[in-house]
């Protein structure tokens, strides 16, 4: 008797986002990336289609960042220069730019709308890969400096963050009007996650403009928590639910690089071994993990993690259809 | 110990204090009662008074508003008596009597569902009229014997009686020329002499059917052989000063040597004040009553018969009752026959008391097949699931913002309370009702409703409750502490000020209805129903009965169900007292449904956290549980 495989079926599939815009699209990138649209659970072919590969972005920070010296050690000549370092992030195998705007918040250099959005460009025109783009996380200086970068990089179809519970509506408006795609965040909590989807989506941004980052917590840090609620949507996403079926995006670079794990020098932790290798392979894992949980844009660091990474994903990409 | 005299305007009320004495204590003795809601520890902010003129010493800043702080007033639990002392006392520092949910006749018509026809109407108290045979010398048995004889030839046999009772027995037999009445009870198998009357008494049999509510308590004077109600009374509980709600009252009792004996002085005082004027209203002696049949939470009954409550607050939750014995008038000093029988109805768990057993028998729901929802709507949101072959009960704690605690303006349901809101979603020009249609002092449950549904009708509020700041009317705008929505102008309203409703009220209602909704989908969720598998929903409490269904559902609070299903029962534990006195049967059938009701703990498990945060939207993060709300 021939035994029946069960393979279960889904009613639908994660939304698809597109980031960037070319030329005729009314940008300036030399292709665009499109990321979602899984019909299935993570890499399960033989259930459904996995139809984008994740992406990886490398982070580059418009002031000089104080990371360790392991993952600025790749960037070394371009730290003071963010269009130098977007181009070397390409080279490194960067799927797309992740511009963090620490220099704006107002306790450090406290950098104006303008010159943001003069370093936003100055990336735009190095590389032709994709942006996205992060305010330093102060409510008030993000809506007007997010609002400023929206405005000039208009037709770019950059994706712009964050939009949380309690400050969302600047920033969406901005994404409506200047039509870019918006990254909404929630603290680990798949209800608030929905909740925001749904208030941003009120405002008339359209579903296939959001992605959402759900916060994570690097491996040893709380990635169970962050496994489960990506988990849970990607879940709904599948059960039609279309409030929660938006790519997932995850700051691994930033949670991996700041554990004691990644900085702890080796004379200090001799039992622990190299730094070096110790910090890329937390990123890797971290980030690793996570694409098992459905995410599909991972914002990261060192460039050896990222080759790793990118090595796995493709080799995940291989249907394993049956 | 000095003494000093304190003035109480505008009532011209002055009473002489110990020095020390707190503002609020004074006002108490005076007969002001001012508000608690924390029990007076000065962090509720609530007992604001102005100090004319004369000596106070500040006990401390507590938590007085800067409102309050700005107009000039101090914080009555705070300020110590230091020598003679003029206070005016604010309207709105006042607990004032409020209407008192004693039957129907408002907005939504109720439906009376006759739980007693289902049982025999044969009450535990019964009376019995005897001849005995006068004696002789050479039929000489002593009067009780004689008395025990002709009550066993009625069946009565092993009855116990009271010293009380046989002190007066050879006067009571002679007087009425051995025609004797006797009243009875007989419950628990045991069967106890209550009164011997002279003569064959025709006067009716009496009995208390009460509640004791957290915040309202209620007494119906009964005529115990033909069921009616005579008459009705109820009032505000009196331990309203030592703390709004169940948890504040523990603590009292737990951390005060005289705190239980307080709270207990406070509750008997308060049912025997409504004792006292039914009686006295129908011209009756306490005599009278042979029976009294008592509903309250766990918290209250343990409270009203002097038991501690200190763990039913504390892990894992104990009560010290579930059956309660049986207890005489004398014994808690009510107003009403002194070997009379106080009855109360057993606890199901900590939060779940005999209010709610009582509830449930007036509703019926343990002899219908259809599936009912019971839900409690107060401070402790209790509700029970079930039909008749099987029955599940859980408390959601839904806080006070349903009887105006912890809101702004709230107030509970007495008159000038707004009670219904109508808000023109293109001028934003705001209508509303008051009880008793006079000018508004506050808002109730029902008005923040309905409030806060027509706040989202006219899209000023957000699904998160947040204000539209966009919005262009003058009612909407921003203070140094919040952002808020005037519903009655200062010239509109009673209090001279204007009548508000802050974002942060409306996360206080939110929050409320979603801990009822998620206490509901939990439950459903844990017996594996949907909302469409339940047949009835009925509402009760004080607060029930002001209640507009189409907006409970517009904000989340009650599943999106046919407005047919839902009935009102106004107070269902006075009714189910009710029926308690009125037949044993049901008494009995209450002490089963209570033993057979499966206290679900909310505590346990994630589902009603999430749950939870998810109904803390309007109406729900799920928006397909509540399809008929388009907006």
């Amino acid at each position: 008797m021939a035994v029946n495989i069960i393979k279960d079926r889904y009613a639908s599939n994660v939304g698809e986002v597109v980031l960037g815009a070319t030329k005729d699209q009314g940008g300036t990138r030399s292709h665009t990336l499109t990321v979602g649209g899984d019909a299935t659970l993570p890499y399960l072919h033989f259930e459904g289609e996995v139809k984008n590969k994740p992406i990886i972005a490398l982070e580059v920070v418009d002031v000089v960042p104080d990371w360790n010296q392991v993952v600025k050690g790749p960037y070394a000549d371009v730290l003071d220069n963010p269009a130098e370092w977007a181009k070397k992030c390409v080279e490194y195998g960067a799927d797309a730019i992740y511009l963090k705007l620490d220099g704006a918040h107002p306790d450090r250099a406290n950098r104006s709308a303008e010159e943001c959005v003069a370093t936003v460009k100055s990336i735009l025109e190095a590389v032709g890969v994709p942006l996205i783009v992060n305010g330093c996380g102060v409510a008030e200086k993000d809506n007007e400096v997010l609002t400023a970068i929206a405005d000039a990089a208009a037709g770019e179809n950059l994706l712009i963050g964050l939009a949380e519970e309690d400050n969302y509506k600047s920033l969406t408006a901005a994404c409506m009007v200047h039509k870019h795609s918006i990254i909404a965040r929630s603290p680990l909590d798949i209800n608030i996650c929905k909740q925001l989807n749904i208030l941003i989506n009120e405002m008339n941004l359209p579903l296939n403009r959001i992605v959402i980052d759900p916060m994570i917590g690097s491996l040893g840090y709380g990635i169970e928590y962050a496994y489960s609620i990506m988990e849970r949507a990607r879940l709904g996403s599948l059960q039609n639910d279309k409030m929660l079926a938006m790519p997932m995006i995850c700051t691994v670079g930033y949670e991996t690089w700041r554990s004691k794990e990644s900085n702890a020098s080796e004379a200090d932790f001799p039992s622990w071994g190299d730094q070096e290798v110790r910090g890329i392979g937390w990123e890797a894992m971290t980030a690793a993990a996570l694409i098992q949980a459905g995410a599909s844009i991972l914002l990261m660091r060192h460039p050896e993690a990222l080759k790793k990474v990118k090595k796995n994903i493709d080799e995940l990409m291989v249907s394993n259809q049956y | 110990m000095a003494k000093h005299t304190v003035r109480f305007l505008p009532n011209d009320i002055t009473v002489d204090v110990d020095r020390g004495t707190t503002l609020l204590e004074a006002a108490s003795s005076a007969g002001i009662e001012l508000k608690s809601t924390c029990g007076g520890d000065g962090s509720c902010g609530r007992c604001t008074v102005l100090i004319k003129d004369g000596l106070v010493e500040s006990l401390g800043q507590g938590n007085l508003s800067k409102r309050s702080k700005d107009q000039g007033l101090s914080l009555a639990c705070k300020s110590a008596v230091a020598g003679n002392t003029t206070v005016v006392v604010p309207k709105d520092s006042i607990l004032q009597s409020h209407q008192i949910l004693l039957d129907e006749k408002n907005l939504l018509s109720e439906v009376s569902i006759d739980a007693l026809r289902n049982y025999k109407k044969d009450s535990f108290i019964k009376r019995y009229y005897l001849t005995l045979e006068e004696p002789t010398l050479t039929e000489n048995a002593p009067d009780l014997a004689r008395l025990m004889a002709e009550l066993r030839k009625n069946g009565v046999n092993n009855a116990h009686i009271a010293l009380e009772n046989v002190k007066n027995l050879a006067s009571v037999l002679r007087d009425g020329n051995w025609r004797v009445t006797v009243t009875t009870s007989d419950l628990h198998d045991f069967i106890s002499i209550i009164s011997i009357e002279a003569g064959h008494v025709t006067k009716p049999l009496y009995g208390f059917a009460i509640d004791i509510g957290t915040t309202t308590v209620v007494v119906n004077l009964v005529e115990i052989e033909t069921g009616q109600i005579i008459d009705s009374q109820g009032t505000y509980n009196k331990q309203a000063r030592y703390g709004d709600d169940v948890i504040t009252r523990i603590v009292h009792a737990s951390d005060y040597d005289i705190g239980l004996s307080e709270l207990q002085q406070a509750v008997v005082s308060t049912v025997n004040e409504l004792a006292n004027k039914l009686v006295v209203k129908n011209q009756l002696v306490p005599e009278d009553i042979k029976a009294a049949i008592v509903a309250g939470n766990t918290t209250m009954t343990q409270l009203f018969l002097g038991i501690n409550p200190k763990y039913i607050r504390l892990e894992p939750y104990i009560s010290t009752i579930a059956q309660v014995p049986l207890v005489k008038g004398s014994e808690l000093g009510l107003v009403m026959h002194p070997e009379g029988i106080i009855y109360n109805f057993a606890a199901v768990a900590s939060y779940v008391g005999g209010d709610i057993v009582s509830g449930v028998l007036a509703t019926n729901m343990a002899k219908e097949e259809s599936i009912v929802l019971f839900i409690d709507i107060g401070t402790n949101g209790e509700m029970v699931l079930g039909n008749q072959d099987w029955l599940v009960t859980c408390a959601c704690s839904a806080g006070p913002a349903f009887e105006g605690g912890g809101i702004t303006h709230g107030t509970r349901a007495m008159t000038g309370a707004i009670e219904r809101v109508f808000i023109d979603s293109q001028s934003y020009e705001v209508k509303f009702k008051t009880i008793g249609s006079g000018k508004p002092i506050g808002i109730c449950g029902s008005g923040l409703i309905d409030g806060l549904a027509k706040l989202r009708n006219a899209g000023i509020i957000d699904r998160s409750g947040k204000f539209n700041q966009s919005v262009q009317t003058t009612r909407l705008r921003r203070t140094e502490e919040d952002w808020e929505f005037v519903l009655a102008w200062a010239h509109e309203s009673e209090l001279e000020k204007d009548i508000v409703l802050t974002e942060s009220d409306i996360k206080n209602i939110i929050r409320a209805k979603g801990a009822i909704y998620s206490a509901i989908r939990t439950m459903l969720k844990m017996m594996e129903l949907d909302g469409f598998a339940i047949d009835k929903i009925v509402i009760a409490g004080g607060f029930g009965n002001y209640l507009n269904i189409g907006d409970s559902i517009q904000i989340g609070l009650l599943p999106d169900l046919p407005i047919e299903k839902y009935i009102f029962l106004g107070n269902s534990s006075v009714k189910g007292s009710r029926i308690a006195l009125l037949s044993k049967e049901a008494l009995l059938e209450a002490e089963e449904i209570g033993r057979k009701m499966t206290y679900l703990e909310l505590s346990v498990g994630n589902t009603f956290m999430d749950e939870f945060v998810s109904a803390l939207f309007l109406p729900h993060t799920d928006l397909s549980q509540f399809p008929s709300v388009t907006q």
